[in-house]
């Protein structure tokens, strides 16, 4: 605890935790020991009251208050206690009982059998040793005997030499022996080892941890809390998934409440979403909501999990505008600007004009950032897209009636046009870029007629062309990841008004972050 | 000696106890064989009562982490402080200040808070079952609580309607057709255990079958009784010297104990009985009246304080000669008297000079000390000293507010018995001894006959002018 962990630095404003716990068992609800301090929670208007309540469950509330002295106090809290100047704590068979196990970064205090270890939990066996220890030492005394002084022996002569001198009486024969106190043990002592007595703190990080959980789920009927930082720590994904079967993620009704930090994929593609909690800061607040279990959101939740640990999400209509996103982020990565990535936007892939929706609204509705990148060729949904917009979400669409082929061939300037050409031929060869073309003018323009001094009507041609059915020229993430970060951005300052407006904006939502 | 009935097997249920026959045994039996995690509560009624089954249960080596104890009033008061906004009380009923007024109040609220379950988690939380001893005693509304609070625990009462003779707190709860229609009759107990104990099986039976004579309110024939039972006859004329006789006489073995039961509704003639039988002392009510009123009256500055110490020790002790002591005290201080001050009047007379707690002590002390002098009044004169000494210390309380303190902490704790104990049949009721001495059975109901007659174990000793004692 430091001056440090105070909001400001400043340590006028005690810290002050408080947290309230259920399901409480028999001696937690005990009239004796809690009657000051028992409430009642009202799970259908989510309020505490301060007393018991026919049809509310029985709560306590534990309250950790950190004031300038930095010295930590733990009190039960309850407003009728506090009036008449009463502080108690839980007492300390009840606080080692609900006490949670964390699994931090050091994990290992729990291989041994130390106060507080999850080894004391699983069951009511002690290692009751301290006679054999203290016979251990009286042997190893003996043993160790005259040894040293072999070895010391002439330590020994100056020393015994230098005491006559000064007419200290030490007796005769100094000897070197093993120093009692040296030969102590203390709590701990006992500790797992394998088969090959090697102690079982030196697994790894990631099988510790595992282990942990695994003992923590077996002691649950006494400690039902564990507490996990950064799950993903030092675990491979499947063992991850083992790890949260291992605490009874998927389980009808769970064993033990888990309060589990994770900025793993993985981990959350693998919860539901009653189980998935976004905390965000918003306004020097910290806001914690529920992801919850709709369709569309347990789907997102699966399809798109990277998606719910970013701040600012763009949905994006397919795999083009995905590779846009990502050229646009390469591009700024090469002009030494801050990419996209850092600035905390993460984009999905919705998979069609008709799915849009489903996705940007479920994030929408736990609070994120969320912006659409849209074609215009096929509509949404309009009650959908009105929604989204009235909720606070941002629309980038291109030009009335266009996709994003159609908007490039459009919007960019001659030279940008015969660099796109240029990349099709790249991807595909001359002759079907050109077929393609005759198609879809039917007949009335070539590939060698794309020239500068492109008529509107032959752009519009060309973006028709682009969008072959018989074989797209840039539909997908990595094609058009190229083309955005080696044509479009390097051209956009020569492109019309319209392609330039839009690229402005969608650049200038996504970085802002407001 | 076994017991005839399992408590701890009865879920919900009513226990019918006559006098004797081994209640608290069957209690303390139930509670050390009980072994869950949770204690059980149990409530009884007066604060004596706790602390007399509480003895017991120390004597019997019943772990304190197996029970509970309180009374029912004690127990609703707690509730009270635990959940002030649920019981929606005044605060200022938990002073009890007001005690006619504050306790109906605190048994309405605890009664409305378990009325509206708000608490039956926690109480099955928190006890393994609930036992009420004395259950006659409880009133309506405490009959209540403990129906509400069974709702949550399983409940069983225990008392015997012969002995409810507790009704100054409002009405007692109906035993056939309130008390049995909510816990169902789990038996009676029927085996004189206290005379057994005591090698007078004969006694207890005979009293077991004057039970149904007085529940049928039949009147009880002295002569056909066994010898345990002795008629002392009224003539009408020396019936004072006669009860002194009764009173005075030995009881049986070296350290034989006399109960004697005296007219409740004269407690000034009781302690003038305790003062004229060897070795008689009075048991006091719960109230102490007198203790408070010799702490509110104490005021070092009060030019009479010297009267108000004397007379206090001539109210609680014999032969102390109060008023010729203070005139012989005013006579000394006028330089008047012809005779040198005696040691207790020397201490007086300093006490005069010079007022102060530990002189108002030393005075006391040595007016006790004199010839012929005892106190037949020792609860009083011990918390007295009590009183006095608590305000010598450091953190000085006033001698009033020390008065109460004093008969609060006496309420909670249980007094070995005196030789000769006088009292009421209402104070002495749960007492025993093995003499039991009625001076005045014409004025007593069933219910009082029953709880006197009960309370010897070897011998009944009845002041009557009537060889049949029948029921006012």
């Amino acid at each position: 605890m430091t001056d440090a962990d105070f909001y400001l630095l400043d340590v006028a404003h005690p810290i002050v935790i408080t947290v309230t716990i259920g399901e409480l068992d028999d001696a937690l609800k005990s009239l004796e020991t809690y009657g000051n301090y028992l409430r009642s929670f009202n799970a259908a208007t989510s309020t505490i009251a301060d007393e018991p309540e026919a049809g509310s469950e029985t709560v306590l509330s534990i309250r950790l208050t950190i004031g300038g002295d930095l010295d930590p106090i733990w009190t039960l809290a309850s407003d009728r206690a506090e009036a008449v100047g009463q502080a108690r704590f839980l007492t300390w068979g009840d606080r080692t009982r609900i006490a949670p196990t964390r699994i931090g970064a050091l994990a290992d205090n729990n291989l041994a059998w130390r106060r507080g270890s999850v080894l004391n939990r699983i069951s009511d066996e002690r290692p009751e040793m301290s006679a054999a220890l203290a016979d251990a030492a009286r042997t190893a005394r003996a043993t160790f005997g005259d040894l040293a002084e072999t070895q010391l022996g002439e330590t020994l002569r100056i020393v015994e030499k230098t005491a006559t001198e000064l007419g200290i009486p030490i007796g005769d024969g100094l000897k070197a022996m093993l120093d009692t106190h040296s030969v102590s043990f203390s709590g701990g002592t006992i500790a797992l080892h394998g088969s090959d007595g090697v102690p079982l703190r030196a697994l790894g990080i990631g099988s510790t941890r595992l282990l942990l959980a695994g003992l923590q789920r077996k002691a649950a009927d006494q400690a039902t809390l564990i507490l996990i930082d950064e799950l993903e720590h030092g675990l491979e994904p499947h063992r991850i998934l083992r790890l949260l079967g291992s605490i009874g993620a998927k389980e009808a009704a769970p064993p033990i409440q888990a309060f589990i930090t994770t900025h793993s994929p993985v981990a959350i593609r693998e919860l539901r979403g009653d189980q998935l909690f976004v905390v965000r800061k918003t306004a020097g607040r910290h806001e914690v909501t529920v992801v919850g279990t709709g369709d569309a959101t347990q789907g997102t939740i699966r399809l798109y999990p990277e998606a719910f640990l970013a701040p600012t999400i763009v949905v994006c209509e397919g795999a083009s505008e995905v590779g846009l996103l990502r050229g646009m982020d390469l591009h700024r990565a090469a002009q030494g600007e801050q990419s996209l990535t850092a600035a905390g936007v993460a984009w999905v892939d919705a998979q069609g004009v008709s799915k849009i929706y489903g996705r940007a609204n479920a994030f929408r509705s736990l609070g994120y950032r969320v912006a659409v990148l849209r074609d215009d060729d096929a509509q949404p949904e309009a009650a959908d897209e009105d929604a989204f917009i009235a909720s606070g979400g941002a629309l980038f669409k291109w030009r009335a009636g266009c996709a994003l082929e159609d908007e490039l061939f459009r919007g960019l300037g001659d030279q940008g046009v015969q660099n796109l050409l240029g990349r099709a031929v790249e991807f595909l060869d001359a002759d079907l870029v050109g077929e393609h073309i005759q198609s879809a003018s039917n007949g009335q323009h070539t590939y060698a007629a794309c020239v500068f001094g492109l008529s509107t009507e032959l752009r519009i041609t060309l973006g028709a062309a682009a969008r072959s059915k018989r074989g797209s020229w840039f539909k997908s993430v990595t094609k058009m990841e190229s083309v955005t970060r080696d044509i479009l951005l390097p051209h956009l300052a020569n492109a019309d008004e319209t392609l330039r407006g839009t690229m402005a904006a969608l650049e200038a939502w996504m970085v802002r972050g407001d | 000696m076994e017991t005839e009935i399992d408590l701890l097997a009865v879920e919900r249920g009513t226990v019918t106890a006559p006098a004797g026959c081994g209640k608290t045994h069957l209690i303390a039996d139930a509670l050390s064989r009980h072994t869950g995690a949770k204690p059980i509560l149990v409530l009884t009624h007066t604060n004596a009562g706790v602390a007399a089954l509480r003895g017991r249960l120390e004597r019997s080596r019943v772990p304190a982490s197996a029970y509970r104890l309180a009374t029912i009033d004690g127990w609703a008061m707690r509730l009270l402080t635990w959940f002030p906004q649920r019981c929606g009380h005044d605060p200022d009923i938990l002073s009890v200040t007001n005690p006619r007024n504050h306790y109906p109040a605190i048994r309405a609220a605890a009664r409305g808070l378990l009325a509206g379950r708000h608490i039956n988690d926690i109480l099955a939380a928190s006890y393994d079952r609930l036992i009420v001893d004395e259950y006659q005693d409880c009133s309506v509304p405490q009959h209540e609580i403990v129906v509400h609070a069974s709702t949550a625990l399983r409940t069983c009462v225990l008392g015997d309607p012969l002995q409810a003779i507790f009704t100054f707190a409002g009405p007692t709860a109906d035993w056939e057709r309130q008390v049995k229609a909510e816990f169902p009759d789990a038996g009676a107990l029927n085996t004189p255990w206290r005379w057994i104990n005591a090698g007078e099986e004969a006694f207890g039976r005979w009293l077991l079958d004057m039970r149904h004579v007085l529940i049928g309110n039949g009147s009880i024939d002295l002569a056909a009784a066994p010898a345990n039972v002795q008629w002392v006859r009224l003539d009408g004329v020396n019936d004072h010297r006669i009860r002194v006789g009764a009173g005075s006489r030995q009881a049986p073995g070296a350290d034989g104990r006399v109960l004697i039961m005296a007219d409740s509704t004269n407690p000034t003639g009781q302690r003038e009985f305790a003062g004229q039988i060897p070795g008689g002392v009075v048991v006091e009510n719960v109230d102490m009246r007198d203790l408070v009123v010799f702490g509110e009256r104490f005021d070092l500055t009060s030019a009479t304080l010297v009267d108000h110490v004397i007379n206090f020790a001539g109210g609680v002790m014999v032969n102390v000669g109060a008023t010729a002591m203070c005139q012989r005290i005013e006579t000394l201080r006028a330089g008047r008297a012809r005779n040198p001050p005696t040691e207790a009047e020397a201490v007086a007379l300093r006490f005069c000079e010079a007022p102060s707690y530990a002189g108002a002590i030393e005075l006391l002390e040595t007016i006790n000390a004199q010839g012929g002098v005892r106190a037949h009044r020792p609860a009083i004169l011990r918390g007295a000293y009590e009183v006095l000494n608590a305000c010598r210390g450091a953190q000085s309380a006033t001698p009033a507010e020390a008065a109460v303190a004093v008969r609060e902490r006496a309420r909670l704790i249980g007094r070995p018995l005196a030789r000769r104990t006088v009292g009421s049949t209402l104070l002495l009721k749960g007492l025993e001894a093995d003499v039991a001495v009625i001076l005045n059975p014409a004025v007593m109901d069933n219910r009082h006959l029953y709880v006197a007659m009960t309370r010897g174990a070897k011998q009944l000793i009845v002041c009557s002018a009537n060889q049949h004692l029948v029921p006012v």
